[in-house]
């Protein structure tokens, strides 16, 4: 059984021979191929490479699209922050206002230069692992996307105090993360993981996901041709995750490592995919023995539900991570199938 | 109505998100007469520390942290004559984010509520240079240093203002007050940096700067 139809057995109920293992490893391959983060970043070649660097390493349940949202930023005039410590960062936004951004067209993501590159990764990665290996594409939700284009503190502003505002300026981008997530697809994602900010407790409560954001992420979701990840971004999500299951092509629901992932199960039903929860963080400074038993005790309530892909919880693994944690992840997911079928055989 | 009520009122305000309701009742307790500087240190002070309670038992998103600080930010601009600084009793403090750090939200509010509070607040922005935080907190005569990150990473970038601190022998008088995101997560990076202590929120951050002012007083 190869990863792909691992993770596609998983989705769909079916038997599998264990629990796939996802971990956020973007900026990771350039540590592991060599090359810079600048030069995955902006060199589509590379860019797989590193992740057949991560993939020949690990062995794990899936390779990535390029995860930089800065890039999106940029494609709006906005700058970007490179270190060669951690995955670049948007530096400053491109547009001030929401009346600039409603003045401003949207671009199809092929015209965009930052955008075109993630799209050819993507169309690299799907040729080399295509029903191999996942290719899972990463890009932020609708109702965060106006941040990267305006930045959070104004965005923010317009969503509680403009509510007529925000809802012409998501109107205005969500063609735009359709359009891209579309794109996406059709250059070979099998998958994508949508992060959506505005769905964690950190940011938002209930009532205001609810009766704001829900209905855009309902609408959007309906326009996307393929199977998505609804994603926490490194919150909490429970305390709006039995609002989820329904939404158009709904593949699985991504929680945060401060969730409780038996109490994620009761709220969503038996047939959800639920993806996590090891803490993010705890990957720089963890031994690979404490990895292995968060995994562990992880696959201990999620596994025996089935629909449950074991995932570290947040954005990139730490590029000071030890590569001895990410092998513990896969080695708990091996021992665990293997106590699975002992009593079996 | 005393002062007591009129700030049960605002806090009610700012938990329930209303930014109005909260411009209303500011506006009537200036009619009422109340001295802009009684105000803030009796009505806002106390409502802002019992959102700081809420924040504390994670009962409050950033949304409503947002409202609160722009309740705040409406409430010192109705009670401080337009071209002066608030009162500034506290004392001056320096705040910014640590080099390679772009995620400004925080800070920002962070600084609302400094100023709310009575502290004169040199706000130096987005990717600063250790170097640039030690030579205004000298210059300005700031006795904490309140510096934010939102990542692990870029948190680790604090450990040479903290190197910078201790070298010119100010470990004691200059306090380094951390904060962001990624401290909430993990408290144990505030010691790891070399903070001398962290809060969880904005509206916490005026007890943790007091605290560090006195701490520095102390030394001094």
């Amino acid at each position: 059984m190869n990863s792909y139809q691992r993770v596609m057995g998983t989705l769909t109920g079916q038997p599998v021979d264990r629990v796939p293992v996802f971990a956020v490893l973007g900026a990771y391959g350039a540590k592991l191929s060599g090359a810079s983060l600048n030069r995955i970043f902006t060199d589509p070649a590379s860019y797989a490479e590193s992740q057949t660097a991560v993939q020949t390493t690990f062995g794990l349940d899936l390779v990535m699209t390029p995860f930089i949202y800065t890039f999106i930023s940029e494609s709006f005039g906005g700058e970007t922050a490179w270190s060669e410590h951690q995955v670049p960062n948007m530096k400053r936004p491109g547009i001030g206002s929401p009346a600039k951004l409603l003045s401003t067209p949207m671009p199809a993501p092929e015209d965009v230069p930052r955008l075109s590159f993630i799209l050819e990764a993507t169309r690299q990665l799907a040729k080399s692992y295509r029903e191999k290996v996942p290719v899972i594409g990463v890009l932020p939700g609708p109702c965060i996307m106006p941040s990267l284009m305006m930045g959070i503190g104004p965005w923010m502003e317009t969503v509680l105090f403009e509510e007529t505002l925000a809802r012409k300026v998501l109107d205005h981008t969500n063609p735009f993360f359709v359009s891209l997530a579309n794109a996406l697809l059709a250059q070979g994602a099998d998958c994508l993981v949508i992060t959506e900010a505005m769905a964690t407790v950190e940011i938002a409560p209930r009532a205001l996901f609810e009766e704001r954001f829900l209905p855009v992420v309902a609408q959007t979701f309906s326009q996307i041709r393929g199977p998505k990840v609804f994603h926490h971004t490194g919150g909490r999500i429970n305390h709006v995750i039995d609002l989820l299951p329904g939404l158009d092509g709904l593949a699985g629901v991504a929680i945060g490592s401060r969730d409780d992932l038996g109490e994620a199960r009761r709220l969503v039903g038996g047939e959800t995919n639920l993806i996590g929860n090891l803490d993010n963080l705890g990957f720089a400074s963890s031994s690979a023995t404490e990895i292995y038993e968060m995994s562990r005790r992880c696959l201990l309530e999620g596994a025996p539900h089935g629909h449950y892909i074991l995932s570290n919880s947040g954005a990139d693994i730490p590029l000071s991570a030890s590569p001895d944690t990410v092998h513990a992840m896969k080695r708990a997911a091996e021992d665990h199938a293997g106590a699975r079928r002992e009593p079996h055989e | 109505m005393d002062s007591v009520s009129w700030s049960k009122r605002l806090f009610a305000a700012m938990v329930g998100a209303d930014r109005l309701g909260a411009t209303d009742i500011i506006d009537q307790v200036l009619a009422e007469g109340m001295d802009p500087h009684t105000v803030i240190s009796e009505v806002l002070d106390p409502a802002i520390v019992e959102l700081g309670r809420l924040w504390e038992g994670q009962e409050m998103s950033l949304s409503q942290n947002f409202v609160a600080s722009k309740i705040a930010e409406d409430t010192l601009l109705k009670c401080i004559p337009a071209g002066s600084q608030s009162q500034g009793t506290k004392g001056p403090v320096v705040i910014g984010n640590i080099e390679d750090d772009f995620h400004s939200l925080g800070r920002h509010t962070v600084g609302l509520f400094l100023n709310a509070a009575g502290w004169t607040v040199h706000d130096l922005g987005n990717d600063v240079p250790p170097e640039l935080f030690l030579e205004t907190a000298l210059k300005v005569g700031a006795s904490v240093i309140g510096v934010s990150a939102m990542m692990q990473t870029t948190a680790h970038n604090i450990l040479r203002l903290r190197h910078l601190i201790d070298d010119q022998g100010l470990a004691g008088k200059l306090k380094l007050a951390v904060g962001g995101a990624v401290f909430n997560w993990r408290p144990d990076l505030v010691a790891e940096v070399g903070g001398d202590g962290s809060a969880r929120n904005a509206i916490s951050a005026d007890g943790l700067f007091t605290r560090l002012d006195r701490e520095s007083r102390e030394v001094a």
